[in-house]
């Protein structure tokens, strides 16, 4: 039961960090496609500016001395460096829907090609192979994985239900994504800036009729979106992929988009459903070791069904979910619309 | 068509291939600056290597390797070319499939998993009909159009769904496409037969059309030369080396139909009355939802198809554990619709455009530390350039024959090409959810 | 100096705005007084909408100045505007739908402690001047949720809210009931009284001589004249708008009703929003050779029952008829069959705008015999097919039928549809607000085109939010109120006072007793 609760969460925050990513997007009216690709490249950023550090003596003493707390900080920079990137790298988008309307679906898949084609190509060049790992490679998680003997408590201590499954084997970035969040679904609804930025994905016209700067609101939203997205791909990389770089997120941005439509584009909701797709996401991947009433039997394994169907399962709820969703869920109205000051 | 719109589709048109042109020297451009950036700031590859990179970026279709003083030499290369014909033959077709949907307003990124299915089913017939029960053009034909088939009702799907449960179309081509990923490695692997046994050297492959069920000794045992593969016409004379075959010719024929599909009759003045204004379609008693599902059965059909032709080549080899990966085909059927402003008769040259970077990536892979995957970031960039270029060809027609009478007010007649466009976009933006 | 000041509020002076192709403002000069309300006339296309816009900020001029209490003033945007105290409700309200009253009202001049929203103060003045001036509203109502005329007073409260002084109205009584036109007259009077100026942008002549003091003339851009209410007449200002003569009235003769060719039983249309029907038990028949009329406030499920009649939406009970025949399952191709339908939006459904026009002009006959073989489109057959229309109903366009639909003027495009619709002939048509936006030329055409239908026996069913129009050109009026026909009423016997309590649900008849006395 900890392990599959750990698994869902390590799965469902870097969804609902993404899907907020799509919220501040839309909610300022521009659909971001994208977001798989800026996942993309926010996962290498952050994975190659950890193969740098690691290869700065400040940090590798650190890990040589298990000091853990700076180990942490490099954790918490290379989240930063992802976010920084993937709003930079989202810039492309907002340039192309805001100054030149383009059509923003076509700028999303131009920016879904255009990353892990990067991604692939620079790997290649440094790596001389399809992966990017760390440079310390054979252990990555122990850089950074919080376990009890980081903190300093014995392993055989047994730290209860709640604090085996919150504290032991976890990653800092989870937390710092649920706590960012929460500090951001509060900006969206509690702050003028908020107000201001929904108010341009349904009517920008009424907004700029109101003395609202609706190009600059556009590009605040995309922008916290890419750095959103950027940092959830260097987060699905450290707890999920080994962190590793490959140029692909196997569709997890497209995923997140779907988490936030059938959150209907409100936090709350996107909360609840990031971890519905989670615990699939989860069952999907690692449905042979998951036993859930903790008899030491994996009945997910030993059921007759093919593994090709557990893999498949996310893409199918996925699809059966937005049939169930789709006519019920309210999109922003002015989503998708370029806004053109000269015509009103 | 009288003289006057003649002129003006000619005027059209020359804007198109002009925007087209400008994007693919951008996107070469840009592939450059990339590749001098990483010449020069890498210690090991330096300014020569760069331009070396540099040149067979624009014309590494006619490199013919390095000469024995080490340096790239050029020259008329057969090979290369009819490698290019060859591998535009599915580039072609995905594209028509891209434009056939792009033309009734739905952006079909489901080509990769229609591109599979038809993978899928084609091989399963061309290798599962054993090669006596049946003459060899044949099968080939069966196997042809079951994986234009499979292609068709996979499309079908997000048709469906887009029409009957508005669901956002690329969504649903994603999720499709992730699950034909995974029926398709489901399928070879649960079937076992498919796999090649014969050539041990290659792990996880599925045999090659060439090869032939054929009974000996009383076992199914698949034998080499056996099985069908499509003509070559006289082609690997022209381009000797080169995998190249009728393929080629097929696709230009499919590219002619669907641009008389499109243009000359009642359905596809439907299917473009659905992509230009669903509403009014609706309106006018065409059945929307029907031509939405079909549009994108002919899509898929023609993805399948483009997969079809490509593995009945009998020299191609299928990786069969393919569920963590799509098929580029597919996704590059997007740049060739897009650079061809969904034009059927222009997606012929566009996807021989990209299937000659795809022999630029190649010669970058073997003749220099560079890679292939260059030409995937060029590639990109265009596709990055034809979101706005389109708008920007309409800005130049609005001006040049738009008669803004109605400007002044901003009543509900004002700005009537803007406003109703708007509200298009709206309408589709209001259909994501 | 000062005197000079206190006299003008805002003086535009020469304005020129040019848009490409067409000069949307030329040399036009508008001057404010003080505590005066100002009417600005002009026909759709005469550059009202623009002159407000350059004035609001929101459009910069290519010459002219604008003076503020004698000083010269840039607006460049909003928010200078706002600065200078002027405030606008604009034609088409700029509200967020989903946002609730209040959050619509601050929007923009939003009070905050570190960037966090307090709505305190906010609502505490709000309801204040709600109070004052007698604007009613929910603050925490949902703006989709309340009302039009509610809408307008949260429209109106935005600029009170800012503290503005000038006021500008564009067309604000297009949605209203004469009733509540009455009471926003009341209160515009109320707003100059206090000393706020008024600019109020219309083309209506009847209000305009009831409300204002001054009055200025727009036509085609260009500035006809500012004249003194009290001293002029409506057929002089009507003149001064159309630089001609017009026949207000709509001549025909009686009307000589034949057989129902539409029935309608107790129809309901759902609504798209809300869990209500739209259309509630609707009953009423459409007869040959009249003219019937659904009148009714827009947004009280006039356009609802149109989609239900033609199929656009389904029904979710009673019975259509059309010529004897059930067509409440219908497909639309075929109820089309015996309909012809101008629609209510002709950008959404009317037209295909990247078609040319004749690829619109047989939008629905396609598929005839005549025009195509085999699957293959007869484009020969087609060309003269549009050819013949463009001729006959005056379709004027660029390059004739391969002009793009987009690239034509909203009267031709209007045209284009009645043309298409009209030759269709078909023993029904329906036609929902066919002269929306168009010039007084335009809409005489189509008023005699509809009347012409009517005389060749077909039944035209029209809906209206025209009260002039509706008085003028019907032969039987149905009023629909939240979805439910609350009143048939005879024009030549009724006042548009007493139209008006019907539309606003003030007075309703027993519908079900009408029927069977008809029947």
């Amino acid at each position: 039961m900890t392990f599959l609760i750990q698994q869902t969460l390590l799965y469902a925050v870097p969804l609902m960090i993404v899907a907020l990513a799509g919220v501040f997007a839309e909610r300022s009216g521009i659909i971001n496609l994208a977001l798989e690709g800026i996942m993309i490249f926010g996962a290498f950023v952050g994975v190659f500016f950890v193969n740098l550090m690691q290869g700065v003596s400040f940090f590798s003493d650190a890990y040589a001395a298990k000091n853990w707390l700076t180990l942490q900080g490099l954790e918490l920079l290379a989240m930063l460096a992802a976010a920084a990137l993937g709003a930079v790298f989202s810039l492309l988008l907002s340039f192309a829907s805001v100054n030149l309307k383009a059509d923003q679906t076509i700028g999303g898949t131009a920016l879904n090609l255009m990353a892990p084609a990067l991604v692939l190509f620079l790997i290649r060049i440094i790596a001389n192979q399809n992966t990017l790992g760390m440079a310390d490679g054979s252990d990555a998680a122990s850089w950074f994985m919080i376990k009890k003997s980081t903190l300093g408590i014995d392993r055989k201590t047994d730290l209860g239900f709640l604090g085996e499954t919150f504290i032991n084997k976890v990653y800092l970035a989870t937390y710092v994504c649920i706590l960012l969040f929460i500090v951001l679904s509060i900006l969206l609804y509690k702050t003028k800036f908020g107000l201001r930025l929904r108010s341009c994905g349904e009517n920008p016209q009424a907004a700029d009729s109101l003395g609202i700067n609706v190009y600059k609101m556009r590009y605040a939203g995309t922008t916290i979106s890419g750095a959103l997205a950027g940092m959830g791909g260097f987060v699905y990389a450290l707890t999920t992929a080994n962190c590793a770089s490959t140029g692909d997120v196997a569709g997890f941005g497209f995923l997140a988009l779907a988490v936030m439509i059938f959150g209907n584009w409100k936090p709350l909701n996107i909360a609840g459903a990031a971890l519905l797709f989670g615990l699939f996401k989860c069952i999907a991947a690692s449905y042979t070791s998951i036993d859930i009433n903790g008899d030491g039997i994996c009945m997910l394994a030993k059921a007759p069904i093919s593994a090709h169907v557990y893999r498949m399962l996310p893409y199918l709820i996925t699809l059966i979910v937005l049939a169930f969703t789709s006519k019920k869920s309210r999109a922003p109205k002015a989503e998708g619309v370029p806004y053109d000051k000269g015509l009103r | 068509m009288n003289d006057q719109s003649r002129t003006l589709l000619q005027r059209d048109g020359t804007k198109t291939i002009l925007a087209s042109l400008i994007s693919i020297v951008i996107g070469l451009a840009v592939g450059s600056v990339l590749v001098l950036a990483v010449g020069l700031s890498s210690d090991n590859l330096g300014l020569s290597s760069a331009w070396e990179g540099i040149r067979l970026i624009f014309l590494g279709l006619f490199s013919t390797g390095r000469n024995e003083a080490g340096a790239l030499s050029w020259g008329f290369n057969p090979q290369s070319i009819g490698n290019m014909l060859f591998r535009a033959t599915p580039l072609i077709l995905t594209g028509l499939s891209v434009s056939v949907a792009f033309k009734t307003g739905l952006f079909n990124i489901g080509a990769p998993g229609q591109y599979l299915m038809g993978t899928l089913a084609t091989l399963a017939i061309a290798l599962g009909i054993p090669s006596t029960a049946l003459p060899s053009p044949l099968i080939w034909l069966l196997a042809f159009l079951g994986g234009a088939l499979a292609g068709a009702l996979w499309g079908c799907i997000p048709g469906l769904v887009k029409a009957f449960l508005n669901i956002n179309e690329v969504l649903a081509c994603i999720m499709t496409n992730w699950i034909a990923a995974n029926l398709v490695t489901w399928f070879f692997d649960a079937t076992k037969v498919f796999q090649n046994t014969v050539e041990n050297t290659k792990s996880s492959y599925i045999y090659k059309t060439a090869y032939g069920k054929t009974l000996v000794d009383g076992a199914w045992t698949y034998v080499d030369g056996n099985g069908v593969q499509t003509a070559k016409l006289g082609l690997d004379k022209i381009f000797p080396g080169s995998q190249v075959n009728a393929g080629i010719l097929i696709a230009i024929v499919i590219a002619i139909g669907v641009y008389i599909l499109m243009t000359k009759t009642t359905l596809g003045y439907q299917l473009k009355a659905c992509g230009a204004n669903r509403h009014a379609a609706h309106y006018a008693g065409i059945n929307d939802k029907r031509n939405i599902v079909l549009s994108m059965a002919i899509a898929g059909a023609l993805s399948g198809a483009g997969a079809a032709l490509y593995w009945l080549a009998g020299n191609t080899e299928f990786f069969w554990k393919t569920y963590q990966s799509l098929p580029t085909a597919g996704f590059n059927g997007i740049p060739v619709a897009l650079l061809a402003a969904n034009h059927p008769i222009g997606v012929i040259f566009t996807g021989c455009f990209m299937s000659m970077l795809n022999i630029v990536g190649l010669q970058l892979t073997n003749l220099t530390a560079y890679n292939e995957y260059i030409t995937d970031v060029i590639i990109s960039v265009i596709v990055y350039l034809s979101a706005f270029s389109l708008l920007i060809k309409m800005l130049l027609n609005a001006r040049k024959t738009n008669k803004p009478a109605a400007i002044v007010d901003s009543g509900p007649d004002s700005l009537p090409e803007e406003k109703a466009a708007a509200e298009d976009s709206a309408a589709k933006g209001g259909e994501q959810a | 100096m000062r005197t000079m000041e206190a006299e003008n509020i805002i003086e535009m002076l020469h304005i020129t705005k040019e848009f490409p192709g067409i000069i949307a403002n030329d040399d036009i000069t508008l001057q404010l007084r003080r505590g005066e309300i100002h009417a600005l006339l002009g026909e759709n296309g005469a550059g009202k909408s623009t002159l407000m816009s350059v004035l609001f900020g929101l459009y910069q001029p290519e010459k002219g100045i604008i003076k503020k209490n004698g000083q010269e003033v840039k607006i460049n945007d909003p928010n200078d505007a706002t600065a200078l105290g002027i405030g606008m409700v604009h034609q088409h309200f700029k509200l967020i739908e989903v946002f609730t009253v209040l959050d619509n009202i601050i929007l923009g001049a939003e009070t905050t402690k570190m960037g966090f929203l307090q709505k305190k103060e906010a609502r505490a003045k709000v309801e204040a001047l709600s109070e004052r001036y007698g604007l009613k509203v929910d603050l925490d109502a949902r703006v989709e949720d309340i009302t039009v005329g509610m809408q307008q007073r949260v429209e109106i409260l935005k600029m009170l809210y800012r503290d503005n002084e000038i006021l500008i109205f564009d067309e604000p009584t297009a949605v209203l009931t004469p009733q509540e036109i009455d009471e926003l007259m009341a209160t515009m009077k109320e707003f100059a009284k206090e000393g706020k100026s008024i600019l109020f942008i219309s083309h209506k002549l009847n209000e305009i001589m009831a409300v204002s003091d001054r009055v200025t003339v727009l036509r085609k851009g260009k500035y006809i004249g500012t004249v003194d209410a009290k001293d002029t007449d409506k057929q002089s200002l009507s003149n001064m708008m159309v630089g001609r003569p017009v026949q207000l009235e709509v001549t025909k003769t009686p009307a000589q009703p034949g057989e129902a060719v539409l029935e309608v039983r107790d129809l309901c249309v759902p609504s798209r929003g809300h869990k209500k029907n739209a259309v509630n038990h609707v009953s009423f028949q459409a007869r040959a050779g009249e003219i019937l009329c659904i009148a009714g406030i827009d947004g009280n499920g006039q356009t609802e029952l149109v989609y239900g009649l033609t199929g656009l939406e389904k029904s979710s009970g009673g019975a259509v008829t059309l010529c004897g025949e059930d067509i409440s399952h219908a497909s639309i191709k075929h109820r089309g069959q015996n309909m012809s339908h101008i629609p209510e939006d002709r950008h959404k459904h009317g037209l295909v705008l990247d078609f040319t026009l004749e690829q619109n002009l047989v939008l629905q006959r396609f598929n005839e015999k005549q025009f195509q073989t085999h699957g293959f489109i007869n484009r020969g057959a087609v060309r003269e097919y549009a050819q013949r229309l463009i001729q006959q109903y005056d379709v004027r366009s660029g390059q004739g039928p391969v002009t793009t639909a987009r690239s034509m003027s909203g009267g031709n495009q209007q045209k284009a549809i009645i043309a298409r619709e009209v030759d269709r002939e078909k023993p029904l048509i329906v036609a929902v607000q066919p002269t929306r936006g168009l010039d007084v030329g335009a809409i005489e055409y189509i008023h005699s085109q509809l009347v012409a239908e009517r005389d060749r026996g077909r039944a035209v069913l029209l809906v209206s939010l025209e009260l002039d129009e509706v008085m003028s050109l019907s032969d039987r009026i149905l009023v629909m109120y939240e979805g439910e026909i609350v009143g048939e009423l005879d024009p030549k016997q009724t006042t548009v006072q007493e139209l008006g309590l019907y539309m606003a649900g003030a007075k309703r008849m027993d519908m079900t007793e009408k029927e069977s006395e008809g029947a």
